[in-house]
């Protein structure tokens, strides 16, 4: 329907896309000290998988892959400590100083949280695989 | 090593199903439980006691523990090397054809088996309890186009994971009043608590073990593949419970109904099992109800407790495995060779199949306790042990043991006649000799002569098993030969000629009495369904707005004994200003979103109250919830263009009624939330300080938020995404069932509402 009556709409989904990705990038990294981190990232990555929906534009359609990452990198962070002997879900931080970004220091927290990230968008390919979603953003769908 | 040879077997089961090739199937699989026997049989008669250990959560006692003493050893010999006997014979057994996949889940179900009998925690013993009866169940409906098969699978499964759920109750029970769950670290316990612990456990070793009134499902079970049937119905699987309740002897022996009901149960087992062996024309189910006939036997004296019983008990195990295992292969190698086994129409097999008759003669003398084979000392164990007891208990015990055994005798002597017997006319026709098939089945009856012949050293792996369970097992041994002074000796040769004469005259018996019925599981279980049935669709209407209002009612009841709580001197209006402006045009936009007629209108609305609320987080403090929130209402919002769509721009009139209902429902579940916010508000978080503190060292950042969420607390997001997960894939799998059933499954008729 969108698709059909607005194409400002989709040129516009299309050209914010990758702002609203670079927003989430933002998101993930910042939750460390600031507002952020996996979770949001994913909902604003699970926005622009909606609107890409609606505006009938190419999305991420394997929901299972994203769960199938997601739940492999929690699960990886949540058992490599055990082999280290520590207990589950112990954290390794890493504190390095790089070119151009200056000190940099992060953990394994990361890549659970990007787990979490890939699970939330899955989530929302999921949900809208259910609805079957796609109809809506083609023509012949009458309202 | 314990690490290595139960990672072997799950290696195994990955390499058997990735072969480019079946046919060398059975051999790859055969080589993990071929490690685990040589290096089990490398250890029996031997004291020392190998231990594997992993913690898994230190503070809730939670640990994956294996424990090889002589008891792990001696049962890892039979678990594994009749595995490996199988594993040869199933490949004669199915003679070709691709069994990859039976193969790997036979070996699934050894690798299993084996972490269940050297399991030293409570939760490790479980969980390999658990995979024994899944793997199970998938080899008995290893033929899954047979309605009959996939009948007694499920009858099978449902009996034994209902047993298992009983015995997680007894665990825990038993943990608690234990203090730990580790097995060789419990100390004897008694008491109330104790003996509940110990009704459970027993009921759950009762149905894995196949006793009254549970044995239902292993006649059902012959549906399998005899491999399956040989190794888990005979020497393996149905042995679970009996180990169970050895292991606990030290644990909960003292508890003075343990040796009551197990005994009892057992011994009742034993005559009612031998009952059903002789009244079956089928040589497999004959085979099927002895064994539940020797488990009854074998529980009763484990669960007696006493060193001797304990002894016999370890060793009817041992003898049990060895024959009863050899038996069902000569039966299910007369089962291919001529398509039958009817002990009635079977005719001139001693002569054709001259291999069988030799194994069948041999391991039945040694079912039947008849010398020179290893199951007589075995069972003169079992006598003395009965003899030993004393009063009036010990009289009934006694009576038991030799009546079970005498009918023992009697249907072993009416199996092997029954089936070997000419019955005039022609002979049975007889498809061609297979090694494979044969030479196991050769190998473990000429095992019960050789446990005879050596019976000392078998008596040198027994005992110290035995002796892990009950120190008074110490100095009793396996004897050859009894003497002619011996009580023992006598009631033995009693029962065997008694059971001899009786299973003479029942063989001769042209057409035995039909069987018993056993379909009263079945008759339950389709009872059930039908009451799942009738429920759902009580309660599964398909009615969005009920559903809702429903849950709504039920939640809010959840809050009512929280109403005591709230510490009202706490309450105040606001910290900020800013806040009542705000929490007004909340409640504004709440009431607007149900007074709008227009649906993109109460959206609107929904989201003015999403975003107001969004801003109070912000005023409080908190912007890592403020930003959340918002995200979800932007997301939201989107789900509206969608959801509305395709509805009709108003929404429909609703009765009077129905609408108190719904407001109703709404105000009572709004101010259920708010009593639960208030109630746990006075909770003040004490350990703020040091999780601010816990966040800089440990998580290494700033946002004790997330530094919560992905590190401190990382257990809890850890189950939350996996619940997240599990509810996703159901969305995915509900919505794909509606396309696979072309649009007209009932389950769906949610995701249809929705789309119209």
């Amino acid at each position: 329907m969108i698709r059909g009556r607005s194409p400002v709409v989709r040129s516009a989904i299309r050209a914010a896309s990758p702002l609203a990705l670079l927003v989430a990038a933002f998101l993930f990294f910042a939750g460390h000290n600031q507002p952020g981190g996996g979770f949001a990232a994913g909902l604003v990555i699970g926005a622009v998988v909606a609107l890409r929906t609606v505006a009938g534009i190419g999305r991420p359609q394997d929901a299972t892959r994203w769960f199938a990452v997601g739940t492999a990198l929690v699960s990886v962070v949540a058992l490599a400590s055990l082999l280290g002997g520590e207990p589950l879900l112990d954290q390794v931080i890493v504190s390095e100083t790089l070119p151009l970004l200056g000190k940099v220091k992060s953990g394994s927290a990361l890549v659970f949280d990007a787990g979490v990230t890939a699970i939330v968008v899955g989530l929302f390919v999921a949900v809208f695989d259910g609805l079957d979603a796609d109809e809506l953003g083609r023509d012949e769908v009458q309202v | 090593m314990i690490w290595i040879l139960l990672v072997a077997h799950l290696v195994g089961v990955v390499a058997v199903l990735s072969l480019p090739n079946p046919r060398p199937a059975f051999a790859v699989a055969l080589a993990a439980p071929l490690a685990s026997a040589v290096w089990a049989a490398s250890r029996l008669g031997g004291g020392e006691t190998d231990t594997a250990r992993l913690d898994w959560v230190e503070g809730l006692d939670l640990a994956v523990s294996f424990r090889v003493g002589p008891l792990g050893a001696l049962l890892a010999v039979l678990v594994s090397g009749i595995g490996v006997l199988i594993f040869v014979y199933g490949h004669g057994y199915f003679g070709g054809g691709d069994r990859r996949g039976f193969a790997a889940t036979l070996l699934a179900f050894s690798g299993s088996m084996l972490g269940l009998v050297w399991a030293d925690d409570v939760w490790t013993l479980f969980l390999f309890w658990e995979a024994t009866s899944v793997t199970s169940f998938l080899l008995v409906g290893t033929k899954s186009t047979d309605s009959a098969a996939v009948t007694a699978a499920r009858r099978a499964l449902l009996v034994t994971v209902a047993g298992g759920l009983v015995l997680l109750a007894g665990l825990l029970v038993l943990v608690d009043v234990a203090g730990t769950a580790t097995l060789s670290e419990m100390g004897p316990v008694t008491g109330d608590q104790a003996t509940v612990a110990a009704v459970l456990i027993l009921v759950g070793a009762f149905t894995k073990s196949a006793q009254l009134p549970f044995h239902v499902w292993l006649p059902g079970a012959m549906a399998a593949p005899t491999p399956v049937s040989a190794y888990l119905h005979s020497a393996t699987m149905v042995k679970a419970g009996i180990v169970l309740i050895g292991v606990m002897h030290p644990v909960l022996g003292a508890v003075d109904i343990w040796s009551g009901l197990g005994v009892t149960v057992g011994l009742l087992t034993m005559f009612w099992g031998a009952i059903g062996a002789l009244r079956h024309a089928d040589a497999k189910l004959v085979l099927a109800w002895g064994t539940v006939s020797q488990l009854g036997l074998m529980t009763a004296m484990m669960s007696l407790g006493s060193g001797k019983a304990i002894f016999a008990a370890v060793s009817l195990v041992v003898a049990h495995a060895v024959f009863k295992a050899a038996l069902f292969m000569a039966v299910g190698e007369i089962d291919i060779r001529t398509g039958s086994r009817d002990l009635r129409s079977l005719s001139g097999l001693r002569t054709s199949m001259p291999v069988a008759f030799w194994v069948m003669v041999f391991a039945g003398l040694s079912m039947a306790g008849v010398p020179p084979l290893l199951g007589f000392p075995a069972k003169e164990a079992a006598i003395e042990a009965s003899l030993k007891e004393t009063g009036a208990s010990g009289d009934l015990i006694l009576a038991g043991v030799t009546i079970g055994s005498v009918l023992t005798v009697a249907y072993t002597t009416r199996l092997v006649l029954a089936l070997f017997s000419d019955k005039g006319g022609e002979s049975t026709e007889v498809a061609p000799f297979r090694w494979a098939a044969a030479a196991p089945s050769v190998l473990l009856s000429a095992l019960g002569v050789v446990g005879y012949a050596l019976a000392p050293s078998v008596t040198d792996w027994v005992v110290p098993a035995a002796t892990t369970l009950e120190t008074a097992s110490a100095g009793y041994a396996l004897l050859r030969w009894p003497g002619l002074d011996s009580t023992a000796f006598w009631i033995s040769m009693g029962i065997v000629a008694g059971g001899a004469i009786i299973g003479a005259a029942a063989a001769r018996h042209s057409s035995p009495p039909e069987p018993v019925g056993a379909n009263n599981v079945d008759r339950l279980v389709d009872r059930t369904l039908d009451l799942a049935k009738w429920t759902t669709g009580r309660v599964q209407h398909g009615s969005l707005p009920i559903y809702l209002v429903v849950m709504a009612l039920v939640a809010s009841l959840a809050v009512i004994p929280f109403l005591g709580s709230i510490d009202t001197d706490q309450l105040h209006t606001w910290d900020r200003p800013l806040q009542a402006g705000m929490g007004t045009t909340v409640v504004a936009a709440a009431i607007a979103v149900a007074v709008i007629r227009s649906r993109i209108g109460a959206a609107l609305a929904l989201g003015v109250v999403g975003l107001g609320v969004s801003a109070l987080f912000l005023i409080q403090g908190a912007p890592d919830l403020a930003l959340t929130q918002l995200l979800v209402e932007t997301v939201i919002v989107v789900g509206f263009v969608i959801g509305l769509g395709g509805l009709t721009t108003q929404f429909p009139a609703n009765g009077f009624v129905w609408r108190s209902v719904r407001i109703g429902t709404a105000v009572l579940a709004g101010a259920a939330v708010t009593v639960a916010l208030l109630a746990s508000a006075e909770d003040t978080p004490s350990n703020r300080e040091s999780l601010t503190a816990a966040a800089v060292d440990e998580g290494g950042g700033n946002n004790l938020v997330n530094v919560i969420l992905t590190d401190l607390r990382a257990l809890d997001t850890l189950g939350e995404v996996v619940v997240l997960v599990v509810a996703a894939m159901g969305v995915l799998a509900l919505s794909r069932a509606d396309t696979a059933r072309g649009g007209g499954a009932p389950l769906s008729d949610d995701v249809r509402k929705v789309r119209r």
